[in-house]
Order: C-alpha cells, then structure tokens, then sequence
C-alpha cells in the first residue's frame, strides 16, 4: 500500500517564510479582512460569472457535465471564496487549500486550466474592485493584497498536485517492479521460469526469446511455468501462456503450468480461456514430479531403493 | 448509472500507456480489498480492469478509467467505468460474442469481462469512442 495522497503540508515555521516570501504580512491579511463586505456583495456574480466561463470553454466543461454538481461546486467555491478575507491563515487554511489542489489533481484537472482559471477569477474581482467608490491608491493596495493571497493559494495548489504525481509515480515504479523475471535450471533438462507480478508485453516477448534460448542451449525437455506470482491472468497472459507453450513444443520440449490459485482457475474459465491443453499441477512441486516423470525419472526414496 | 446505489468520490486515472493498465488495476485491486470483496470477486474485479482498460490503451487510442465504490442497501460494491475517444465497436455484438479479436490475440476480453461481473454497460459509436461501465458486488458483505 501507497502513503494516502495528502501532500505534506507545511509547520508553522515554512508557513511563516511563504508568507513572507508572498509579501503577505500583517498589513495584506488586515486589508483582507477589511474588504469582507466587498467580498460578500460581489461573490455571487463573480462565481456565477467564472462558472459560465468555465462552462464555455471545452477543456473545462467535461468536468462540469451535471448542473447538480456545478450547484455543489458554487456552494464550495463560496466559502472558498470568504476564506481568502478571513485576515488569518494559519495552518488549517494551508491544509484547506493544498485539499482544493489535491481534488483537482485527483480530477486529473491539468494544472494550466487550474491556474487559467484563477486568473480568470483575478479579473473579475478586479472588474469588481474597479468599480468601489475608492481612491486610485486604494484599489491598488486591494487588488494587490487579494492577487498576493490568490497566488499563494495557487501555490499550495501546486504543491498538491506536485505531490499527487510524486505518488503516482511511485505507482509506476512499483508497476515496473513487478516486471522482471529469471530462468532457472532446476534439474538436468528441466528449466523453470516463474512468473511475477505483471507480464506486460513487451517483456512477455523478452521473456519468451530468452525461455527459448534457455531451452535450446540446454536441451531442455520441461520448462515448468510458474505463475503462482502473477497476480492477474487476463487474457493477455493467457495468451502469452498458450503461445509459449506451442514455441517450446516446437523446441521437442513440454511444458508443465504449476502455481494456479483457486481464484485465477475461476477467473480464467469465466474469461473463456482454454488452458487444458497444458499439463497443469496445482503446486511446483507436484509439477516438478511431473517433470521428472516425463522424463522418465523418478526421485524414490532411499528407503524405496532399498527394498 | 445503477439505480438506489450510493457512490462515494470518484478517482479518475489516465489511460495512456501500457504501465497505466497495471496502475489501474492495482487500484482496482485495492480498492475491492478495501471494500471487503473475498478472494474470488477481488480476482474477477482485477482481471475485468486488466481487460477493460488494456482495450482502451491498445483499441481506443487511449483515455481513462473512473473508479468508485458504491453502497446500496447495506451491500458495497466497486464501480468502474472506460472512456476513451476512439474508433468506438463497429460490430458491438461480434466483439461481445468473444473469440474475435481485431489484433492478434484471443479476443476475449469483452465477453470475458462481462461474464466476471455483475452489472456490464456499453456504449459506443463509431468515431466517437467507447464508455464501459462495471459494477460489481462484494460477494459476502460485512
Ligand atoms: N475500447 C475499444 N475501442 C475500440 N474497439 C474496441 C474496444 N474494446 C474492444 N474493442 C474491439 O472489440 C474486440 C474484442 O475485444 P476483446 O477485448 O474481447 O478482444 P481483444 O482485445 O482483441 O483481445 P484480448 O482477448 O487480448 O482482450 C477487439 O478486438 C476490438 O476490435
Ligand atoms: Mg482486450
């Protein structure tokens, strides 16, 4: 299992020195709070106008196909919105906003729409702000104190999304983990080659050529595949099973499928793979008996040849 | 959509690779043992992810996969859902009748997929794509 997709978030010490970085210092947060009022008579227009934006443009829309869910998502981005004119951010509010960031990722919403769209919403607070009875001086200070506190959400933001394709990059690794697979000669003439995690195609075919090369230079007669490591047998390692199988036949060898769990029968059958034309045994060990007995050996046991 | 069942937060995943088919059925697979699925429907839910999403990398061109868990009346469940943009089944009921691949291979993954779980949706057009919806069912729910 994974770490949870929460990215970390900041103390209160890095919090302190983003703050500063963003020029957000006590002064902004006050302004911030000062503008509550604004902010409360003008964020219904802005938010209906920025849906409506996102609404006509394609790459946004297909997120927002369902009119409940744009209802929801207005509601959200209400307190989203009186959140930034709280005059206080503290960790909470940090934790809050990497959320926002970490949904949107999760939503595979490509961060250039996400941080479009909050310049988008930058302006129409400024097309709002614009039109205040204040001085020039004023409005200045305000659209600065609120463009500070909306980048340094969209950072948080990022940092989220930054954590959310470290994860899934994780992901992969382990996916590709999965995928290596060695030959091993376990008896003279008799190769076993087992199978872990996920058989993706382009190592099936390596390790194919390789299990074929294995077979010749030994002269090899079972090759006991071994598949109690695979976690699916889909169609596709069916198939790599059956086309295997039929390339050592034509090597003058045989092949022996061991290691299939009560759960991968079911699932194949269901599937609609036929595998009975493999020999199969339940466990590598019976299947190594097997082996030994296509090769007309047997292991008996001291006491067996003494009698 | 399944009628009267509950669906919680959706997690969207890209299908544009070979890796991601693994990536997604991991989550599948997680997800079904999360939810309590035993050993059998865990397997069948897997395995119908492999395949589903495998077409949409290999046949549609790619797209992406939407996984939910649901609840309906005390039962929980996983819903899946392939989306992709491509060429869409030309012949929708060939390809579901199974042993007919277009590639190489055996060409049962659709009608295979279908028999492993309990509720199978399909949706395609040609040139438009093709949306795939499963459900399925924890088979002993706590
Ligand atoms: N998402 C898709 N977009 C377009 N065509 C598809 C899609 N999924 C399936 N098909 C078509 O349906 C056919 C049957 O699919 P199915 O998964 O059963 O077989 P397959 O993928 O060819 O082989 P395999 O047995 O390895 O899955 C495919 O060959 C393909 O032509
Ligand atoms: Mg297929």
């Amino acid at each position: 299992m994974l770490p949870d997709t929460t990215p970390v978030t900041p103390d209160a010490h890095t919090l302190a020195l983003r703050l500063r970085f963003f020029r957000i210092d006590p002064g902004v947060l006050a302004r911030l709070a000062a503008l509550r009022p604004f902010a409360e008579r003008t964020m219904s227009d802005i938010i209906d106008r920025f849906y409506e934006h996102l609404l006509s443009q394609p790459e946004t829309r297909d997120y927002l196909d369902d009119p409940a869910l744009v209802e929801r998502l207005k509601r959200k981005q209400a307190a989203y919105f009186l959140g930034m004119f709280r005059g206080e951010i503290d960790l909470a509010y940090v934790q809050g906003r990497m959320k926002v960031g970490a949904v949107h990722a999760k939503l595979a919403v490509a961060t250039q729409w996400y941080v479009g769209a909050c310049t988008h919403y930058l302006q129409l607070i400024h097309e709002h702000l614009h039109r205040e009875r204040a001085s020039d001086e004023e409005r200045r200070a305000s659209f600065e104190a609120i463009e500070r506190i909306m980048h340094f959400d969209v950072s948080l933001a990022i940092d989220a999304y930054i954590a959310r394709h470290h994860e899934s990059r994780l992901r992969h690794q382990e996916a590709i983990r999965e995928l290596s697979t060695p030959v091993i000669r376990v008896h003279d003439r008799v190769l076993l080659l087992p199978l872990v995690g996920t058989i993706d195609s382009a190592r099936a075919q390596r390790v194919m050529e390789s299990v074929l090369v294995r077979i010749g230079e030994e002269h090899a007669r079972v090759l006991l595949l071994d598949i109690a490591g695979v976690t699916v047998v889909d169609t596709q390692v069916a198939d790599y099973l059956l086309k295997t199988t039929s390339a050592v036949r034509l090597l003058g060898a045989k092949t022996i499928l061991t290691g299939i769990s009560p759960q991968v029968a079911r699932t194949v059958v269901e599937l609609g793979v036929d595998l009975t034309s493999l020999y199969t045994r339940n466990t590598l060990s019976d299947g190594l008996d097997l082996a030994l007995s296509l090769l007309d050996k047997q292991i008996r046991t001291i006491d067996q040849e003494r009698v | 959509m399944t009628p009267g069942a509950h669906a919680s937060s959706t997690e969207r995943l890209q299908i544009e690779a070979e890796a991601d088919v693994v990536v997604v059925r991991r989550r599948a697979r997680e997800l079904a043992i999360a939810q309590g699925f035993d050993a059998f429907a865990v397997a069948a839910i897997t395995t119908a992810a492999s395949e589903l999403s495998r077409n949409v990398w290999c046949h549609g061109g790619g797209g992406h996969a939407l996984l939910e868990t649901v609840s309906d009346a005390g039962r929980v469940g996983l819903r899946l859902r392939f989306i992709d943009e491509g060429p869409g089944i030309a012949d929708l009921e060939l390809a579901l009748r199974g042993g007919c691949s277009t590639g190489r291979s055996l060409g049962l993954g659709l009608s295979g997929s279908r028999r492993l779980v309990d509720a199978f949706h399909i949706e395609t057009s040609p040139g438009e794509g093709t949306t795939i919806e499963v459900l399925k069912w924890a088979r002993f729910p706590h």
